[in-house]
């Protein structure tokens, strides 16, 4: 199979003879990672009716295994299927022209998703599917993305513009792209167009149209294939053009192309009825033929084709192996594989050639461990590992990981390419694909016992196999129906449960989700199971939407509460009132005790902010006064209009006052109903243009005396009993701040000051008031005068009471503190005239 | 609520590098941003502003790179966008949710198309997607989730900046954070391997650690077996202390440096607003419009991004990362500060000096060298000088010293009855309303109780000055769940629950011996010991730490201690912890469980694995982190090295005076090789 310098090898699989029906007739998708394949008649071709083919009028769709047996056969009762293809789980999505699409699962469960009601009403008329969602493309010619399996809503790509359907088109997907974004590639007359969701760009080609578009797996290049029969390889982003091969040159081509199709990422295959070749990245070719019609599948390192009786898997050789094995090859592996056969034949040439590779014996180690794990007969896989285990033997120091994890892993492939589970993945396929996939995929078939040896084997815990084994368990057994009535169903899901459990307990699996089965249980209406499965789970918040569905009510939120997790409680709550009238809704809360308190709380919160309505009735119908009133208040404060804000509050204070313990609160707002009433009188006697209302009583009473009101300040201070102190600092704060000085001397002598006079000059000062502050300093205590005259800035006074107290030492001090000469000298005067 | 928790310092290594937090933030982030492809509008939710302020350099989103185009509030009102994709970033609120309800139901009425993107922090919430389908466009937005954890705001602090969490847990009774703090801690423990132990105190702390524990039984089983930790070594222990077991210390004024920025400045998400002309180099006169600078929030001004810096104010992050002065400043008490200051000033005089002295070329080059630096220092003192100068004339006003005079009073249980009076007098002067409550509460939590008929007219008195509409307030702070401000003797119909919840202040002021006598002999104690960020007073959850951590710091003076160790040995060992209290392997509430249970809420104490013995490798800092109040750091190299300093000297120079004592050990440190200034 040489090439130049490439070599590409045909690996046969399988032998299938008469297993699969002719592919000719059919539409078929296959799987990666040497997945299954799907088939479905194809419509568009004639049937001949006979004995050999029964005649089906409905749609019907077909899993193969790679080994051609069958898998699942199921029929589709929707309105016609447009594209079906598998997921990366080995799902098939099946979409119909309504925008309805099924999940498959390999037992012939599925679920089922919509793409929405207005892709339902234009129509789907093709798609695209790819490991993690599909691309859409609608009568209007609009495309629709959808990204993952969760059922997405469905997001529309920018509009490539197009009047009639692309010749052919194709997805990259998103974890391929660069922008990490999918991109739609449309064959539009000669030229092809890139869509992603922001724009929509004419790449402007010339050779089209094309007839089929298929991008490399890694994304980076393009095959196109036009009309003319000329097979095109560009770069994905149209700038560099790799090769170009004309098709129409193959000798001994009968018919269209049926598929182009990369192996690997560096060669393309090319199919033609009965016939493939295969076109390398310098456009040489290899031919091989078959009997009957072709299905290709591309691999991440290879292109695995389906004939009527093989399957097979051409790839290229992997470095490895053609160091080892092509002829005349003098690579330190290939002597080293050359000494090991010489040593089993017992020839002293083994010993030479170790010796002549003694440099590079470790590498050589490596490349046959390597070389091991590309071949897919253990003949060969034995005899390489052999050769590496012979090689190892001279090396002194040689971490041993690799060949034995080589060891497991070929253990394994070789037993799922058993024909009878017939998963033919390769060494590269299985280390992309993780060990843990190969598990699913395996319960996926309900072979539970294989993946629990294997997942053993490697070392994985068992909890995966476990729980789909328990499902599968559920699924199958039916309550049996020995007995009368419902004790013989009891009996039958005491039993399955008790499997279940004992089977979990032996593996050691105890971190299985008991809830997960239970709801499996719940889903094919085995409540009872359900429930016993459920009081296994110790993780609450698992059980909690499980529990709701089974309309566990109190149960749930208990759980819910206990879970710690207030989004999940809120989840139960909104949920429950929802469907539970309020009464009942309240009851529960209020009935729940002490473990429901947090869950009310919650709700309290919620409703504060997005249904007071409900909150003002939860609160009523608990007779909870004090928080009504304060309800209440809280709406007061909101309220523009003074009237309705007035008996707001006065409600409030009817609350308050049904409650013994709150006659403070009770006597609180009533007088902050009776302030709210008093300033409207204000208002309107200042005929409106003062404004009072909703002022704190300081408030009220310092605007008053700023207007002249004096006679309303004192009756307020009455009627609400102002404290004489607080009242005269009010008092003193506002005279000061209209500057009526002589309005506050005759407020200063109506009585003895209950602040003292020295807040007087402090404020007056604070104020910039000094000289104002001057008379008030001598109503002050003889020994602070000194300082306080100070403060106003009236230096030679405050020496002069130094003097009349005759302290000496404070005058000192005031010396020597003076601002200014000027002054100093005055004190000095001063200081003079005493002794 | 306050959580701590507790790191390991060798000698030689820091504790936890917390910033790999903060790169996991930035990336998640980005990450989300990157999520919707295009051009796009961002619209923040303003309270996450300061936290991601933290994380990244907000307006660096903007430009190509992340393909944000334009940044708003969130905020009622219109929106106009010229993009095609709108993000919004916000904590799950149902306000928030509302306001964007609004502007897509806007958007629909003037039919503009939009795609909407919701980011949730940290996660996202049924609710949120309930109120939009009660809007009625849910099917319009993406909802998805931005997790954004515990950010690092200094290299020993991390806070989940979660702002209301007080009221949301003790008011509302939302539990929400609770649960986010778990998650927060499984990250921490993902990061840096499982807590060996959890210790606590409080209902709440008991909630967490039980979720923790059940959560993490969760996360190992889903793990596969491999990846099964052991017990590190990187974290000793986790404490949580849960709000409710401290209230005292909140409502005191705070007296570090740093604190009383708080105070009277205000720092949030530690960022302080200040003067624009304090920040920039060429400065003119500061300080004449000090008193007038109150802590104006400008996060919550419903304006676009960029023009947060407009008017005179500009937001300066306080970091010890840029500021080395600020490390030293921060956990000064504030009588001295001002020496302080003075004598870096003296000191980058003398550097500058010495400069202009330079005469070989070799000389000069080193100077250039150093001149980058010598400038950053400059302008850092600058900062602080402005800024003390700012703070300086706050403290001298009657109203504040009246309440610290009041607070030390109600501390030491001395005359309660005078107490209350001066309280009303303070309203009667008209002092902020949060002083006189917070006097009120300290009376309350201290004492045990208000008489009813004072703590009605003092009510009374608040309601009449400030306003009825704080009635629900009132309520609110004597809620059996908060018991901050109740009656003495309670009224009878209450149940025996909240009076259970009475604080035992008195006794615990003698056991962990909260109060350190201000005579001249115990100032040598002041200074080794925590009390002397509140002059005199050592805050309780300090305390409890203590208790698990430093048992010896609680019982007795340290100073004392050391001078008894030090005789006994002088091992090179000894010798890096001198003047500290020798920390220990934690061993949970151990001597202190009588103590410990007088105050109200569950303890916890939990062992999660069956811990490798853990041998005392040097000494253990307590780091402490509350979201709540104040936070206490680890000491600074220079704290440490100072400590050291001057209990070697206490014992080469005994008959030196302490202040001169004190002078040599600063002299020495500027040649000392830990200075990381002297290379």
């Amino acid at each position: 199979m040489q090439e130049g310098t490439f070599f590409y090898r045909r690996q046969q699989c399988y032998s299938i003879p008469g297993k699969l029906p002719e592919l000719d007739d059919y539409v078929i998708a296959g799987c990666r990672y040497g997945g299954p394949i799907a088939l479905m008649r194809d419509q568009t071709k004639l049937l001949a009716l006979g004995r050999s083919t029964p005649a089906i009028t409905k749609a019907q769709i077909q899993v193969y295994s790679p080994a051609g047996e069958g898998l699942l056969i199921f029929s589709w009762d929707q309105s016609k299927i447009i594209r079906f293809g598998w997921t990366i789980d080995e799902q098939l999505a099946v979409l119909n022209e309504e925008g309805v699409y099924r999940l498959y699962d390999l037992q012939g469960e599925y679920q089922q998703h919509s793409l929405g009601t207005e892709a339902a009403e234009l129509g789907i008329i093709d798609a695209r599917i790819q490991d993690n969602g599909f691309v859409a493309l609608t009568t209007s010619l609009t495309l629709l993305e959808v990204k993952g399996w969760e059922g997405s809503r469905p997001l529309t790509l920018a509009n490539p513009g197009l009047t009639e359907p692309p010749h052919s088109w194709a997805v990259i997907p998103p974890d391929l792209n660069i922008s990490r974004h999918v991109e739609v590639l449309l064959s539009v007359d000669a030229t092809i167009h890139t869509v992603d969701n922001l724009e929509s760009v004419d790449q402007r080609l010339s050779q089209g149209p094309f007839t089929h578009i298929s991008p490399s797996p890694n994304g980076k290049s393009l095959a196109l294939l036009a009309f003319s029969g000329t097979l095109l390889v560009v770069s994905s982003d149209f700038q560099r053009s790799f090769a170009e091969f004309d098709t129409l040159a193959v000798a001994g081509v009968q018919g269209p192309v049926k598929q182009v199709e990369w192996c690997g990422n560096d060669a393309i295959l090319v199919t033609w009825t009965s016939l493939a070749v295969l076109v390398g990245p310098f456009g040489d070719t290899l031919h091989y033929t078959y009997s009957g019609s072709t299905f290709a599948i591309t691999e991440i390192d290879g292109v695995r084709v389906l004939g009527e009786d093989v399957c097979d898997l051409i790839q290229k050789v992997p470095a490895s192996t053609l160091s080892i094995f092509k002829p005349g090859s003098t690579s330190p592996s290939a002597i080293l594989y050359d000494a090991w056969e010489s040593f089993t034949k017992k020839s002293p040439k083994a010993d030479e050639s170790i010796r002549s590779i003694r440099p590079e014996l470790a590498k050589a180690v490596d490349e046959c461990i390597d070389a091991a794990g590309q071949e897919w007969e253990p003949h060969w896989q034995r005899r390489l590992l052999n050769a590496a285990k012979f090689g190892r033997g001279f090396l002194e120091f040689h971490n041993p990981t690799d060949f034995v994890h080589m060891g497991q892993t070929l253990k394994v492939l070789n037993a799922v390419r058993y024909y009878e589970i017939g998963i033919p993945l390769t060494y590269l396929q299985y280390n992309y694909a993780s060990p843990s996939r190969l598990i699913t995929r395996l319960t996926a078939r309900n072979m539970h016992l294989l993946a629990l040896r294997i997942s053993g084997f490697l070392g994985l815990k068992p909890d995966t196999v476990l729980k789909h084994w328990a499902c599968a368990k559920i699924m199958r057994s039916r309550p049996t129906t020995t007995g009368v009535g419902k004790d013989a169903e009891l009996g039958g899901d005491e039993e399955v449960c008790r499997l279940i459990v004992k089977k979990f307990k032996e593996v050691g699996g105890v971190e299985v989700s008991y809830a997960d089965i239970a709801k499996k249980a719940w889903e094919v209406g085995r409540g009872s199971l359900a429930t016993k499965l459920l009081d296994h789970e110790p993780q609450g918040s698992d059980q909690v939407p499980l529990l709701l569905s089974m309309k566990e009510d109190k149960l749930a939120l208990i759980k819910a509460v206990d879970s710690g997790d207030t989004d999940l409680v809120y989840h139960v709550l909104l949920h429950l009132h929802k469907r539970l009238p309020l009464g009942s809704f309240f009851r529960l809360l209020e009935e729940g005790g002490k473990a429901l308190i947090p869950a009310g709380k919650l709700l309290e919160v919620y409703a504060r902010e997005q249904n007071r309505e409900m909150l003002r009735d939860f609160y009523y119908s608990d007779d909870r006064r004090v928080e009504s009133a304060v309800l209440s208040l809280d709406e007061a404060s909101r309220m523009l209009d003074q009237a309705s804000k007035i008996t707001a509050v006065k409600t409030a204070q009817k609350f308050f006052s049904e409650d013994k313990d709150r006659s403070f609160e009770a006597k609180m707002t009533d007088e902050s109903a009776r302030l709210l009433v008093f300033q409207q009188q204000l208002e309107s006697e200042a005929n409106g243009k003062i404004k009072f209302f909703g002022l704190t009583v300081n408030e009220t009473i310092r605007t008053c005396l700023l207007n002249g009101l004096s006679k309303r300040a004192d009756k307020i201070k009455s009627d609400f009993k102002v404290p004489d102190k607080r009242f005269w600092y009010i008092k003193l704060h506002a005279l000061t701040e209209s500057r009526d000085f002589e309005g506050l001397e005759g407020f200063a002598k109506s009585k003895r000051s209950p602040i003292g006079y020295e807040a007087f000059v402090h404020h007056l000062v604070e104020k910039g008031y000094p000289k104002e502050a001057v008379p008030y300093v001598s109503k002050c205590d003889s020994p602070k005068r000194a300082d306080l005259f100070v403060k106003c800035g009236e230096w030679r006074m405050a020496g002069i009471e130094c003097k009349e107290r005759n302290d000496k030492a404070k005058l000192d001090e005031l010396r020597k503190r003076a601002p200014n000469s000027l002054i100093a000298r005055e004190l000095d005067q001063i200081a003079t005239t005493m002794k | 609520m306050a959580s701590g928790d507790q790191g390991t310092s060798s000698p030689t290594d820091s504790a936890l590098d917390v910033n790999i937090l903060k790169e996991i933030a930035k990336k998640d982030l980005v990450d989300a941003l990157n999520s919707v492809s295009g051009a796009k509008t961002l619209v923040l939710d303003a309270s996450l502003a300061g936290p991601l302020g933290l994380v990244t350099v907000v307006s660096l989103l903007k430009g190509q790179h992340h393909g944000v185009d334009k940044m708003f509030w969130l905020e009622s009102g219109p929106l106009t966008s010229s993009t095609a994709n709108i993000v919004y970033i916000c904590r799950p609120r149902i306000s928030h949710v509302k306001v964007i309800a609004d502007h897509i139901k806007r958007h629909a009425k003037e039919s503009r198309k939009h795609n909407y993107t919701v980011l949730l922090v940290p996660r996202i919430s049924t609710v949120v997607s309930r109120i939009l389908e009660e809007e009625g466009v849910l099917g319009d937005v993406t909802i998805s989730s931005y997790n954004l954890q515990f950010i690092p705001i200094s290299e020993d602090v991390i806070s989940l900046e979660h702002e209301n969490t007080f009221r949301e847990l003790w008011v509302d009774g939302d539990e929400t954070v609770i649960f986010d703090s778990a998650q927060a801690l499984l990250t921490i423990q993902r990061l840096y391997g499982p807590f060996p132990q959890i210790i606590g105190k409080g209902d709440y702390a008991q909630r967490l650690a039980t979720l923790l524990t059940r959560q993490n039984s969760k996360a190992t089983s889903t793990s596969s077996p491999d990846r099964r930790q052991s017990p590190t070594s990187k974290i000793d222990s986790l404490i949580i202390l849960d709000r409710r077991v401290d209230m005292i210390t909140p409502l005191l004024t705070q007296l570090t440096y740093e604190g009383l920025v708080d105070e009277l400045i205000g720092i949030k998400n530690s960022h302080v607003e200040l003067p624009l002309s304090l920040l920039n180099p060429p400065t003119t006169g500061p300080t004449n419009a000090a008193s007038t600078s109150t802590p104006a929030n400008s996060t919550a001004t419903p304006i676009p991004v960029v023009a947060v810096k407009k008017d005179t104010k500009k937001k300066h992050h306080l970091t010890t990362a840029t500021d080395p002065l600020f490390a030293e400043l921060r956990d000064l008490n504030f009588s001295s500060v001002g020496k302080k200051l003075n004598k870096v000033a003296r000191r980058l005089d003398e550097d500058y000096k010495t400069n202009l002295q330079t005469k070989t070329v070799a000389q000069l080059r080193d100077f250039v060298g150093k001149l980058g630096g010598l400038q950053t220092e400059h302008q850092a003192l600058r900062l602080h000088t402005g800024l003390s100068e700012l703070i300086v004339p706050l403290t001298r006003t009657e109203i504040f010293n009246k309440s610290l005079e009041i607070q030390q009073n109600l501390l030491a249980s001395y005359e309660i009855t005078a107490q209350l009076n001066a309280i009303e007098d303070l309203i009667a002067q008209g002092a902020e309303m949060q002083i006189v409550l917070r006097l009120l509460c300290l009376a309350s939590l201290t004492a045990g109780g208000v008489k009813v008929k004072n703590l009605e007219s003092i009510k009374r008195e608040i309601l009449q000055a400030y306003g009825y509409e704080y009635l629900p307030l009132l309520l609110s702070l004597g809620v059996p769940s908060l018991g901050m401000l109740l009656p003495n003797p309670l009224p009878p119909s209450t149940s025996s629950s909240s009076s259970a919840l009475k604080y035992p202040f008195a006794s615990l002021r003698k056991s962990l011996r909260l109060l350190i006598d201000d005579n001249p002999e115990a100032l040598d104690e002041v200074e080794n010991d925590i009390s002397f960020v509140y002059s005199g007073y050592a805050p309780i959850s300090i305390r409890l730490v203590q208790c698990i951590a430093q048992k010896g710091g609680v019982i007795s003076n340290p100073a004392e201690k050391e001078k008894t160790g030090n005789e006994a040995s002088n091992s090179a060992e000894q010798r890096l912890t001198f003047g500290k209290v020798q920390a220990h392997p934690i061993v949970g509430w151990k001597g202190f469980e009588d103590v410990v249970a007088t105050i109200p809420g569950q303890t916890v104490e939990i062992i999660q694995k069956p811990s490798n013995k853990v041998t005392p490798s040097g000494p253990l800092a307590a780091v402490a982190k509350s979201t709540g109040g104040g936070s206490k750091k680890k000491l600074s190299v220079f704290n440490k090295f100072m400590q050291r300093e001057m209990t070697r000297l206490k014992e080469t120079e005994p008959d030196m005076a302490h202040k001169d004592r004190f002078k040599l050990a600063t002299t020495n440190w500027k040649t000392s090789k830990e200075n990381p200034k002297v290379t």
